[in-house]
């Protein structure tokens, strides 16, 4: 006789991530974090070196990500060497890190046949994506 | 104020934030954000904004070390998020609704409010070590929502089973409605349910909720980086400042105990709140 999903003495699922899951998890959190500080380092000290007359005012009231956030803004602020664009860059990849967390999770969940915890992992990364490209830029 | 004193400050909060948030658990954001917006006149947004980078930075610094170590449950955080990632995108829409609707004083005031509930949260912490006669519940039963470390003090593999997932899920989703809202990680809030409702081992909430809180940032802040609330010349200098004040708090004043460091520090988070609050008014 088999158990229903609901029954409280089913037997416990006995799905568990493999150590190289945890291994990868942890180069990708050193890795991420490591290359956007040193990215948002470097260029935030040449950006204030070239901005040495501005001001805190000035920077508050202006905000240069808007020209940024989009795949060909991004890309031709790169090429012309806008310290915005670089800063923005850095940005994003200290963004990705939990992102790519979650989906070398799917990734394990789904190897390992793990169906239910890869459903839930999927929609996290969905949901994710939504408010990154669809609900925030409908307020820009 | 010169460019470079301003973005040397905004450095020095976030070391400032990065080491209370390491060592007692809160989160820089809750330092960063309001210094931000009060003592640097940061619009809310931004400063929410730059709250979020800091989470993702002291995530990602706290967070290595506890997934290389096996501390954070992979499996149970990663559950969790179908709550609080929700819950962000819910929190962080209805902070830039309101910011167009030019209501930043009214979010100032509930953050401060905010900032005042995690006093009582955080001091409401179990810690219990290990819990003992855990009964998982058949959600927990069917997803496999348990697990094992090694516990350096005990030398000695202990297993963990989570109990109550429903009410836990409900507080998840809240956390994450707060944590979007105001680019604070709220942890207090996801260490609570991981502690009283699955009930799992304290190094174990504790590093899964860091784990969390990083995938809520990354929801919330996406929201705020794609609205264009997110600032990169006030946010970098606060992440890097949160990173190193991280690392210095994870690494050169182990012996302190979390709750040492939050009656320490509780005062000052209940000033900044006050003066949040007050900015928030209208009032000097």
């Amino acid at each position: 006789m088999t158990s229903s999903p609901t029954d409280p003495n089913r037997a416990i699922s006995d799905h568990q991530l493999p150590p190289e899951a945890y291994r990868r998890m942890t180069v990708i959190l050193r890795g991420g974090l490591l290359l956007s500080l040193a990215v948002l380092a470097v260029v935030l000290s040449l950006y204030v070196a070239v901005h040495s007359g501005s001001t805190s005012s000035q920077t508050i009231a202006s905000n240069p990500v808007l020209n940024y956030l989009s795949v060909p803004g991004l890309a031709s602020g790169l090429a012309h060497g806008s310290l915005e664009a670089y800063l923005t860059l850095g940005l994003l990849v200290l963004l990705a890190t939990p992102i790519l967390r979650v989906a070398s999770g799917f990734y394990y969940f789904e190897k390992e046949g793990d169906r239910p915890l890869a459903a839930i992992t999927f929609t996290v990364l969905v949901l994710i994506f939504l408010g990154l490209l669809v609900i925030g830029p409908l307020f820009r | 104020m010169e460019l470079a004193l301003f973005v040397l400050l905004v450095a020095l909060a976030g070391i400032l934030g990065g080491l209370v948030g390491s060592l007692s658990g809160l989160g820089g954001a809750v330092i960063v954000i309001p210094v931000l917006a009060v003592v640097f006149g940061v619009p809310f947004p931004e400063a929410a904004g730059a709250g979020f980078i800091t989470i993702l930075a002291t995530s990602s610094t706290a967070g290595a070390a506890y997934v290389r170590d096996r501390l954070s449950d992979l499996r149970i955080g990663m559950f969790l998020e179908i709550a609080t990632v929700p819950g962000a995108l819910v929190g962080a829409t209805l902070t830039v609704f309101l910011v167009h609707q030019s209501l930043e004083d009214a979010l100032l005031v509930a953050l401060g409010v905010v900032l005042l509930a995690i006093i009582p949260a955080s001091l409401a912490r179990r810690n219990i070590e290990m819990p003992e006669q855990v009964q998982p519940d058949a959600r927990s039963r069917r997803l496999g929502l348990r697990g094992s470390y090694y516990d350096a003090f005990h030398h000695r593999e202990l297993d963990y089973v989570a109990a109550e997932t429903t009410p836990a899920l409900g507080v998840m989703f809240g956390a994450g409605v707060v944590s979007g809202a105001f680019g604070i990680g709220g942890g207090v809030f996801k260490v609570l349910a991981l502690e009283r409702y699955l009930r799992l081992p304290m190094k174990v909430s504790t590093a899964t909720s860091n784990f969390m809180i990083g995938v809520t940032a990354a929801a919330g802040g996406g929201v705020m980086l794609a609205a264009g609330f997110i600032n990169p010349v006030i946010a970098a200098p606060a992440a890097i400042g949160t990173a190193l004040g991280a690392y210095i708090g994870s690494s050169l004043l182990p012996g302190l105990s979390n709750r040492t460091v939050r009656l320490l520090f509780l005062p000052v988070i209940a000033a900044l709140a006050i003066e949040t609050i007050l900015r928030g008014l209208g009032l000097p």
